[in-house]
């Protein structure tokens, strides 16, 4: 499987009469990209606006940031399966990205309806919380969405990021014809025999457990959320967004995973310091014990199967998905696989252990820090002179989790802002850590 | 600079007295420097002074805690040291124990303290509780690299130095962590640590194993046909409409309800407010979280002695362990002084 990714770095947005990329400069034709989102009955409202990297902007409520990527040579699409895209396997041929920029799906509908868990990410594109998540840099076009009230929260989340990718897609366009500044080939070569042979185990939460609901919205594989035993992916699935969508953190994103620093270095690595045979994708939040186990010892049967040496690991949540994926080291170290973990942490206070359930087999951790702002106290965003999106936010009952506990309240989100509760950087961007 | 004043407690093997048949002996103060206390000199050089040297038997040490307290306590009063060393204690496990012990009595009394031995001796697990030890070999052999290293810190610690993290300062670590930029993104950090791990380097883990602290179990009830029983639910049970406001996730408090008079949770009352799991089977059926109506058809058939009328409720989701024992604490306390004998904890 051979994949040559083209990119067209971005380097300005404008709004003007037609669709087109020269030279960096992306001009949007909003009209024409809003009829399209519009031609679908679900989408009540939607707008387009610009937001530049260090403006004082910022952006709420984020769903997602999603990089224009598309298939120009080779079977599918670029993030298959999700909103009823087609499944094809992808990774072969030619894609185009617009690197440097993101589709930003500004919309206040929320995950699910089934227990407290509300979209609580915004964007800043200047200040200190701005400058603590990668989107900052770049040049973002955000969709500001909603569906029709009518539907139900599921029919909803897949409504607005349908309308999102539409966005994403007809940028893409402008660039399918062109000559990319910027070439890449991915391809699993065969390499010096000697070189350790490594997988990434890249676990992601299925939100099947606490929504109730096998198809609910979330970070998807050819657009399966579901609780599902281990996949394997060949790394160029992922360059061509076969696993996508975002969860409920700023790091879980579909930009975000589309430019995993870790993978994309495991993968650019390959041939010189090991022998990358691919991804194992392990679906989190199993309900029972015996399930968590059985996830776990199969992801490290599966890696033995590939004759894998060494593994590194990475998840996206939080809570009881930590024993499938920290048991999965255990599994793996046991079958001589030396793992590396990457990970936050948890409140520390009181000499408490980081780790929910430490293991003597994890023992090559790299921290990202803590895994909630208000431990790493993160201060107040400040004053912005310009919001984009909705002009309060509101604090549901019990909501906010860590901050304005119980209070109804609506805060402008023009003013002075708490950071969400979740930091959680999932794939090491930053230099952030924990030590002791 | 004045050179800095130190005061040493060694046990009595290395005040000089004896071996093990000297295990016994009580508490001594001998001016000056006295065995490795001499070499420590020399170690902090510029001028440093062990002031005195407090010497105590090892069982001495362990069975009279209080006395040995009482008379270092009355050394550091008397001569106002910059620092208190202790040890090295290697893998001696009495006197590792003795020195964690002598070095809490001297931070309580704000004279800094430090000590130094084999992370597996006993008295290293007082890391945890705040007391700063250096990391040695077992043995005696290691003595002049525990000693540059004691020295070394002891210095800084005794001229009013605040020490940095243990990873790089080198004590052991107290659990005490804390938010640090290590200067490089995590991806590469992770990859180079897979690099060292799959070619047999050392590598060192950010976040070093800590076995979790294990609660022994109470004594099983003696007769449970007779014994009061409480439910305790983090399955973030609220009453209907959540008029306490409870949060989701992430509890401050727990909340107290009243059962006395009900045989069930109805639909109607109750409902959940948790952000971990789908909530809506157990607002169908609120006894799904705490089981009332199934402990009120053991408490008819005499199978229990008496549903205790309150319940205890919040949602255990994303809470430092730190107030999740308080709550526990909080909530086992009353329990125990309404006469509880037996628990139902209810998870989700």
């Amino acid at each position: 499987m051979r994949l040559e990714l083209g990119s067209f770095p971005v380097t300005e947005i404008v709004f003007g009469a037609a669709t087109r990329y020269d030279a960096g400069r992306l001009t949007v034709d909003p009209d024409a990209v809003l009829a399209a989102v519009r031609q679908d009955p679900r989408i009540a409202t939607a707008t387009l606006e610009i937001a530049r990297p260090g403006e004082s902007v910022r952006i709420w409520p984020v769903r997602d940031v999603i990089e224009p990527r598309i298939k120009v040579e080779g079977p599918g699409v670029c993030y298959p399966g999700i909103c009823g895209r087609d499944i094809a396997t992808v990774g072969e041929g030619r894609t185009h990205r617009l690197s440097g920029m993101g589709v930003v799906e500004v919309s206040s509908v929320n995950w699910h309806d089934a227990g407290g868990d509300f979209v609580e990410t915004y964007l800043d594109m200047s200040g200190h919380y701005g400058a603590m998540y990668p989107y900052r840099t770049l040049w973002n076009l955000c969709l500001v969405v909603e569906p029709d009230a009518t539907l139900g929260e599921e029919i909803k989340n897949y409504a607005v990021h349908g309308a999102a990718l539409s966005v994403a897609d007809q940028l893409g366009e402008a660039v399918r014809s062109l000559t990319p500044p910027e070439r890449e080939v991915f391809e699993l070569t065969p390499v010096d025999p000697s070189l350790p042979r490594v997988v990434y185990i890249w676990c992601v939460h299925s939100p099947q457990a606490m929504s109730g609901s096998p198809t609910a919205f979330c970070t998807a594989t050819y657009g399966l959320t579901q609780l599902t035993p281990p996949w394997y992916l060949h790394p160029n699935e992922i360059l061509d967004g076969a696993l996508t969508g975002p969860y409920r953190t700023a790091f879980a994103m579909s930009w975000t995973v589309a430019n995993n620093p870790l993978f994309l270095d495991l993968y650019r690595r390959h041939g010189r310091d090991w022998n990358f045979l691919g991804v194992i994708s392990l679906r989190t939040e199993w309900t029972t014990q015996t399930e968590k186990q059985l996830m776990a010892n199969q992801t490290a049967k599966l890696a033995k199967q590939l004759g894998a040496d060494g593994a590194v690991v990475t998840w996206d949540a939080g809570g009881n998905e930590f024993i499938e994926v920290v048991r999965s080291i255990q599994a793996c170290e046991r079958l001589g696989i030396k793992t590396v973990f990457l990970t936050s942490e948890d409140d520390a206070t009181d000499g408490a252990p980081t780790m929910l359930e430490p293991l003597p087999e994890a023992d090559a951790i790299v921290s990202t820090s803590f895994f909630k702002n208000v431990t790493l106290a993160v201060p107040e965003a400040p004053a912005v002179a310009r919001v984009i999106g909705v002009s309060s936010k509101q604090v549901l009952r019990g909501s906010t989790i860590g901050l304005h506990a119980g209070a109804d309240a609506a805060l402008p989100t023009a003013g002075p802002l708490p950071p969400p509760w979740r930091y959680d950087d999932h794939y090491g961007f930053g230099s952030l850590s924990g030590i002791e | 600079m004045t050179s800095l004043r130190v005061v040493h407690y060694v046990n009595q093997f290395f005040g000089g007295l004896g071996g093990e048949d000297q295990a016994h002996v009580g508490v001594t103060v001998k001016t000056g420097a006295v065995g490795p206390g001499r070499a420590l000199e020399t170690a902090l050089g510029d001028g440093a002074r062990v002031e005195a040297t407090i010497v105590c038997g090892d069982n001495f040490a362990t069975e009279r805690a209080a006395e040995l307290a009482h008379a270092i306590a009355a050394e550091l009063d008397r001569l106002k040291p910059d620092v208190l060393v202790a040890g090295p204690a290697f893998g001696s496990g009495r006197y590792g124990l003795a020195c964690a012990h002598a070095c809490k009595v001297a931070t309580d009394r704000g004279v800094p303290a430090i000590t130094a031995m084999h992370p597996e001796n006993p008295g290293a697990s007082e890391a945890r509780r705040g007391v700063c030890i250096v990391p040695t070999g077992a043995s005696t052999i290691a003595m002049p690299a525990a000693l540059a290293a004691l020295a070394q810190l002891a210095r800084r610690l005794g001229r009013g130095e605040t020490l940095g993290p243990a990873e790089i300062e080198g004590y052991l670590p107290q659990g005490r962590r804390r938010v640090h930029d290590r200067g490089r993104p995590g991806y590469q950090r992770a990859l180079d640590m897979l690099l060292d791990k799959l070619d047999g380097r050392p590598y060192r883990s950010e976040v070093p194993y800590a076995p979790p602290e294990r609660v022994p179990p109470a004594p099983p009830i003696a007769d449970l046909s007779r014994a009061r029983i409480a439910m305790v639910t983090t399955g973030g049970l609220v009453r209907k409409g959540n008029p306490d406001r409870q949060v989701a996730a992430n509890a401050v408090r727990y909340h107290r309800h009243t059962v006395a008079e009900l045989e069930s949770l109805s639909p109607a009352e109750w409902e959940a407010y948790h952000a971990g799991y789908f909530n809506h089977l157990v607002n169908a059926n609120p006894n799904y979280i705490l089981p009332l109506s199934f402990l009120r058809d053991l408490e008819r058939q005499g199978r229990i002695g008496k549903v205790h009328e309150h319940i205890y409720a919040l949602p255990g989701v994303s809470t430092p362990v730190a107030v999740s024992a308080g709550h526990g604490r909080g909530i086992a306390a009353d329990l125990k002084a309404a006469g509880v004998e037996g628990a139902l904890l209810v998870a989700t």
